[in-house]
């Protein structure tokens, strides 16, 4: 049972092949090629996740969320919510009731160590326990809408310090709203625009406790390639980024988290990079550049940072999920 | 689990290895001259670049063995093998895997299923996944063994050992099984074979309905039905089978019009029965006669796909046409209709949206006609009706093949701006409906935006509509598409601007198309303003359509009101197409998008509509090829035809409008009207014809007394040149009587038998006939037809297929041609009723390659089923196969390395390396790793003051020594010497201090001295003392 060199056309194709590496070698000793990109200033510490449809492969992962335990949830593209441990380990999973109409885009943990799931094309919000049991009776919105307490594409939820949601959404209201840990709608803010305090897709939402003025909502604002900060009754703080790809620069913000310092990892969907910033914008430094190999990321969707500093990249595209220290 | 090794190919090169030897003997001579490190580092560089080649053109191959296994599955599911039978075989294959497969030497294996063509269920895999059902689609009313090993031979890796596990029932009505097979075993596959064991049963089937093709109008003829009854139940009881009893009802169909000949109770004894029936036509068509038989108990009758059967038979009559008209503007085409059968023309008026199904639905007209029809029409996605290729197909051979005559008429919904362009019905016309002179038609351009990522299939999907809108551009139109590939990209044309002219790239975009990935596009925004850009882009007063058309979920961003606006202002209309958009949220803003932009809206719950509205859409681009002049134009007269006879073509009124077109330059067209304006006489076509095959084609490219020729309803001529048009097109219509055409349909094939009589009732013979088939997928088949007999004349064709056969014979030069039909009922997989074990024992006992033979798991489906659910059954993942050798061809890396070496030899033996800094960086690193104590360094200014001070000092201690070897100055100073030197050593002492003491004449002396060499110096000054010695001696 020999498999033979192919002969002929794709005999001729190495050879061109060869020719071409040897044209490469030679450039590259003259040192007339431009070394690769360097990927930046994070370094990669774990790479794991195969395209896929068996328990703990990926389908196009799309958020993130860690637990108290340091144990990774994720959800893909077949609305399977898995979990994994530090060094990818699949350790469980389960699905979304429902799915056909589109998959969850956003997770984050309450205080209660609750999973919170944006149900996007559900125009909800999902409450599992981390084993995934469904709490129904604990699911926010459902109905599709502008009026308080309904729902366009959900994007995130998160709980500030006192127990409130703050739910993001787009679609034709692109806002936030903020609910009492009871589920009653207490305020929104936002709207479909480019003004200051507006949003064109608020993808993501991070709060950002302790701070003196007390507890601060960070939103990526990702069709307006910008960050903005609010205080917990929605007025603007601060907003800053540029729409491009220059360092400091942003495009398609899809995910942010912070570090104890308070400096912010943004993952930038069109850049293929993620990239840390000081809490007045200035950019301390990037990592990733485009591709498949390892270090590299294709349309990443989502972060999440441990408690140990590692951060946790959802590199969408290429089903996986990479560990990087900054 | 792999063995690593490396073998030649051409193990001949070897030899050239003793060269080696040589290069070493004369390299180790000839490089003597570089060191000792040198000379060795480059001997065992060259050494290795000379292996290096040697080994390339041995072909030096790296070869890895493997002992793991793959096991392909093969599993038929054609309908001859009972359903309960078909489900058994993936729990089969289930309980196989389970219990057998070597997880620990990562075997793998993939599940085919086939019928007629084979399909991949389960891709080559090493992880268990979960086996429901069969999803593939196949067409199961044939078998072809042979297609699906071929499709296994294909899926194989190369690096582990084959096996295919055949699960079937050995029924094979397509392909070559046992040579497939064959081939494979020979390349080292092991087959093993699992029979389906088919029960003994009942069979009752219609085998076919017979009739005279040829019957004329009010004359007798005799229907005959032959029906089989095959009990295999009671075989071996004695009996001999028993009788079946049901309902015969046969039909008879022409048009929409279907009525019962007869239904009656009867019964079939085991074997065959005959029924005739006594039938007469009195109206002239196409008829279709059915023979359904419906037994009472559904018991006695195995299969019931097999228990219709039908046949066709013309009877002549005046000419009949099909007038096709747009459903959208029904009546249109009522006058034209009414002057139609005024002139004894008869004619069936039906909508776009009910089209014929079949090439055998259009037999019963002469001539079809296309009223201002467009390809695709309809307002939304639930109503868009077109035109697929298989129906524009049969309109042409309906034509080409059958003599049917094909007559357009014309509107601005036809030929190019009815995105006709490009199908094979411009193919059947007179005239292109591509324009290609810039000088007479503006163009259009069109914007595709792709994100349809989340519906089932989708990159199919897009890519089907993008080739479809591309094929129906102009080649001057332009074309662009763009889509997310992780950022806004267009898909060609990036440096450009994006739009491309569609005629030199259209090869190109199908080609980029093909390859395309879409990702998830976060906002409309960027892709709008792309397409805002590129349409701004364009060339100035060119483009006079832009259109974009956007498919998508509806969920990225809505894009900003300045995008729209720049749309707006550069006139570009967008239509949204939502598929399986996310609810009402994401249809409302491809909603929005529409209307602002005066486009339209689609929302798709099945993507089967998008390639008509893509071919609706994309129709919109073409609209420049309606051409209206002011004031209206008169055609004239171009050619004298048969269309135009006995019409005063000066009294025709001037036409408002027409579709530009381009007529063919073929010496069988010819241009009958033409309009006076554009002047490019190619591009102004009115009205052509030519024959097109063995029919007839028309094209007018103005209305029929619509829009553009309102004045002709009351045109004297109009009556004359619309019903001239048709009969010119229509097929003959002459007599056929003294032929009578037959068919008889055996173990798959077909005869045509033809008896020929002429006037009195004589046989004709010498006849030169010929004649022509449309199979089922309708394919044309010349047939030979022969003389045999006294006025008997047979010809012969295949027809294995289920499905119509539409026979034309042509009787001979001048004859009109006679048509008749065979309808084979069912496939010849319902007439297998039992496994095939010879051909399943035949297929397992070929050998694999070296390996063993394969293996016939006796028993069948069932037993193999028991037995492997509680592991007893043959394990096929037994590895008792040669392990796989995979080669792999690794010279071309070295020749890489090879040259790479070579540089490394060149660099060593011409560049020699000045290593001296490495020691003082080495003693900077030990003194710095040990802690030692250096003495700080002297400052630079310092040191360079001494080293001169140094330099000087040895200056002058040289100049000193020199001039005791000096020459003096004149003789006066050298009797001075040579006085001083006889008095001793202190005289001597005494002479070199004045000589010290006038540096100024030594400098002198040392210009004096110039060119002198010092030891011609010395001996000077030598020979002067033994001069001054002799002299000495001569004075004592």
């Amino acid at each position: 049972m020999n498999s033979k060199c192919p002969t002929g056309p794709a005999s001729q194709s190495k050879r061109s092949c060869a020719i071409w590496a040897l044209a490469l070698v030679i450039v590259g000793l003259g040192g007339c090629i431009q070394s690769e990109r360097e990927p930046g200033t994070g370094r990669v510490e774990a790479v794991w996740g195969k395209q896929g449809i068996s328990a703990g492969d990926l389908q196009k992962p799309r958020a993130a969320a860690i637990d108290s335990a340091g144990n990774l949830y994720l959800v893909d593209m077949t609305a399977r919510i898995q979990v994994y441990d530090p060094e990818g380990n699949f350790l469980r999973g389960w699905k979304t009731p429902a799915s056909i109409n589109g998959r969850p885009s956003g997770l984050s943990f309450d205080h209660q160590g609750r999973l919170l799931v944006a149900d996007t094309h559900y125009f909800q919000v999902l409450k599992y326990t981390p084993d995934g049991e469904l709490l129904e009776e604990q699911t926010l919105g459902g109905t599709k809408g502008e009026a308080h307490g309904e729902f366009g594409f959900v994007t995130d939820a998160v709980e500030d310090s006192q127990g409130n949601l703050y739910v993001g959404e787009y679609g034709t209201n692109d806002r936030i709203q903020k609910f009492s840990p009871e589920g009653e709608f207490l305020l929104q803010w936002g709207g479909h625009g480019e003004e200051m305090g507006q949003f064109r897709r608020p993808q993501n939402l991070t709060v950002q406790i302790g701070t003196p003025e007390g507890d601060r909502i960070w939103v990526v604002d990702a069709c307006n390639h910008r960050v903005q900060a609010f205080d917990t009754k929605g007025e603007l703080l601060t907003s800053w980024g540029t729409e491009g790809s220059k360092p400091g620069e942003l495009y398609y913000p899809y995910d942010l988290v912070l570090d104890d310092e308070g400096n912010l990892y943004i993952c930038e969907y069109g850049n293929h990079r993620v990239q840390k910033f000081t809490p007045e914008g200035k950019s301390l430094g990037i990592w990733g550049t485009h591709g498949r190999e390892s270090g590299q990321l294709n349309n990443p969707w989502a972060l999440a940072l441990d408690q140990k500093g590692r951060l946790f990249v959802v590199d969408s595209n290429n089903h996986r999920v990479q560990r990087i220290r900054f | 689990m792999f063995e690593h090794s490396l073998t030649f190919d051409s193990p001949g090169y070897l030899l050239f290895l003793a060269v080696i030897p040589l290069m070493w003997w004369l390299g180790y001579r000839s490089l003597a001259g570089l060191g000792r490190w040198r000379r060795w580092a480059a001997l065992t560089l060259r050494t290795l670049v000379a292996l290096l080649i040697i080994f390339a053109l041995a072909d030096v191959q790296y070869q890895r063995r493997s002992d793991r296994l793959s096991v392909i599955y093969l599993l038929d599911q054609s309908l001859s093998i009972p359903g309960e039978q078909r489900e058994a075989m993936l729990d089969y294959v289930k309980a196989s895997l389970e219990n057998n497969r070597n997880t620990a030497r990562n075997d793998r294996y993939a599940v085919v299923v086939f019928g007629r063509d084979a399909e991949v269920e389960v891709p080559l895999v090493d992880v268990n996944i979960p086996i429901g059902r069969v999803e593939s689609l196949l067409d199961p009313e044939y078998s072809d063994v042979g297609t699906a090993i071929q499709r296994a031979q294909a899926i194989f890796p190369h690096d582990a050992a084959r096996r295919i596990v055949l699960v079937t029932d050995g029924n094979q009505n397509l392909g070559d099984a046992y040579r497939e097979a064959r081939a494979a075993t020979d390349a080292g596959t092991s087959l093993w074979v699992v029979p389906v064991m088919i029960a003994p049963r009942s069979e009752v089937a219609v085998e076919k309905v017979d009739l005279p093709s040829g019957v004329r109008r009010g004359q007798p003829f005799e229907m005959r039905v032959v029906l089989s009854n095959d009990d295999q139940s009671t075989e071996g009881s004695g009996s001999g089978g028993k009788p079946v009893r049901g309902k015969l009802i046969i039909t008879r169909s022409a048009g929409d019009r279907t009525e019962i000949v007869t239904e009656d109770t009867v019964e079939i004894p085991p074997g065959k029965r005959v029924f005739s029936i006594s039938e007469k036509i009195d109206q002239p068509d196409f008829y279709t006669y059915t023979a359904r038989f419906s037994p009472e108990n559904t018991a006695d009758d195995g299969m019931t796909q097999n228990n219709r059967a039908t046949a066709f038979s013309h009877v002549r009559g005046k000419g009949h046409v099909l007038l096709i008209e747009n459903w959208e503007t029904p009546g249109g085409f009522d006058t034209m209709a009414n002057r139609l059968r005024e002139k004894d023309i008869e004619v069936t008026l039906r909508g776009s949206d009910r089209l014929f199904t079949s090439l055998a639905e259009l037999q019963r007209y002469d001539a079809v006609i296309l009223g201002n029809v467009s390809r695709s029409s309809g307002s939304d996605a639930d109503n868009v009706a077109s035109f697929s290729d298989d129906q524009i197909e049969m309109l042409v051979r309906n034509t080409r093949e059958l003599g049917c005559g094909l007559v357009m008429i014309g509107g601005p919904d036809t030929y190019g701006a009815g995105g006709w362009n490009g199908t094979e019905l411009e193919k059947a016309m007179p005239v292109d409906f591509q324009i290609k002179s810039a000088k007479v038609v503006p163009v259009g351009a069109l914007v595709l935006m792709m994100h349809a990522g989340e519906m089932p299939d989708s990159n199919y999907w897009q890519k089907r509509i993008s080739v479809e809108s591309i094929k129906l551009l102009g080649n001057r139109d332009f074309c662009g598409m763009v889509q997310w590939n992780g950022s806004d990209q267009w898909l060609w044309g990036q440096s450009k601007g994006g739009l491309l002219r569609t005629g030199p790239n259209r090869k190109m975009m199908l080609a980029r198309v093909d390859r395309m990935a879409i990702g998830d596009m976060p906002a409309f925004d960027g892709a709008m303003a792309m397409a805002a850009k590129g349409f701004a882009g364009l060339p100035p007063g060119e483009v006079s359509v832009k259109h974009m058309i956007i498919i998508s979920d509806g969920d990225p961003t809505p894009p900003k009101n300045s995008t729209i606006q720049a749309l707006i202002k550069q006139k570009a209309k967008v239509t949204t197409v939502a598929v399986r958009s996310h609810g009402a949220l994401g249809s409302k803003t491809m909603q929005d998008i529409a209307k602002r932009t005066g486009g339209k809206y689609y929302a798709v719950s099945s993507a089967k509509a998008l390639p008509k509205i893509y071919q609706k859409e994309a129709r919109r681009v073409s609209r420049p090829l309606v051409y209206e002049p002011k004031p209206p134009v008169q055609p004239y007269e171009v050619t004298q035809h048969d269309i135009l006879k006995g019409i005063d073509i000066t009294t025709i009124p001037p036409i408002k409008g027409y579709v530009l077109t381009t007529i063919k330059e073929n010496p069988l067209v010819e241009v009958i009207l033409r309009a006076p304006k554009p002047e490019m006489e190619k591009n102004a076509t009115v009205l052509a014809s030519w024959t097109y095959g063995a029919g007839r084609s028309v094209a007018l490219t103005t209305d029929a007394g619509a829009l553009w020729t309102d004045e002709w309803t009351a045109w004297d001529g109009y009556d004359k040149l619309f019903s001239q048009a048709v009969r010119w097109a229509m097929r003959p219509t002459g007599d056929t009587g003294n032929y009578n055409v037959a068919t008889d349909v055996r173990d798959g094939k077909t005869q045509i038998i033809v008896t020929a009589l002429d006037a009195q009732e004589e046989f004709l013979n010498d006849q030169s006939m010929s004649a022509t088939v449309v199979t089922p997928d309708r394919k044309p088949l010349p047939v030979r037809i022969e003389q045999t007999a006294p006025g008997r004349y047979v010809g012969e064709f295949d027809s294995e297929e289920a499905g119509s056969y539409l026979v034309v014979v042509n009787p001979g030069p001048g004859k009109a041609p006679i048509r008749t039909g065979v309808n084979i009922g069912y496939s010849a997989e319902y007439r297998d009723t039992e496994t095939n074990l010879t051909l399943l024992e035949s297929l397992a006992d070929l050998q694999a390659g070296d390996g063993p033979v394969g293996e016939l798991l006796e028993g069948g489906l069932n037993d193999v089923s028991t037995s492997s659910d509680d592991g007893s059954a043959p394990n096929p993942f037994r590895f008792d196969l040669p392990p796989a050798v995979a080669n792999q061809s690794i010279w071309p890396w070295l020749v890489v390395l090879g040259s790479c070496l070579f540089w490394s030899d060149i660099f060593i033996r011409r560049v020699q390396l000045n290593l001296e800094w490495l020691k003082p960086v080495w003693l900077k690193v030990t003194n710095f790793v040990l802690r030692r104590q250096v003495e700080a360094p002297v400052p630079e200014t310092m040191s360079r003051l001494r080293s001169r001070k140094q330099e000087v000092g040895k200056q002058i201690a040289s100049r000193q020594a020199s001039t005791r070897f000096e020459e003096p100055e004149s003789e006066q100073a050298a009797d001075k010497s040579a006085t001083a030197a006889s008095t001793g050593p202190q005289a001597t002492e005494a002479v070199l201090k004045p000589a010290a003491a006038k540096p100024q004449a030594m400098g002198q002396d040392s210009k004096e001295d110039e060119g002198i060499s010092y030891t011609e110096r010395l001996l000077k000054a030598k020979k002067q003392v033994w001069r001054d010695r002799d002299q000495d001696k001569d004075n004592r």
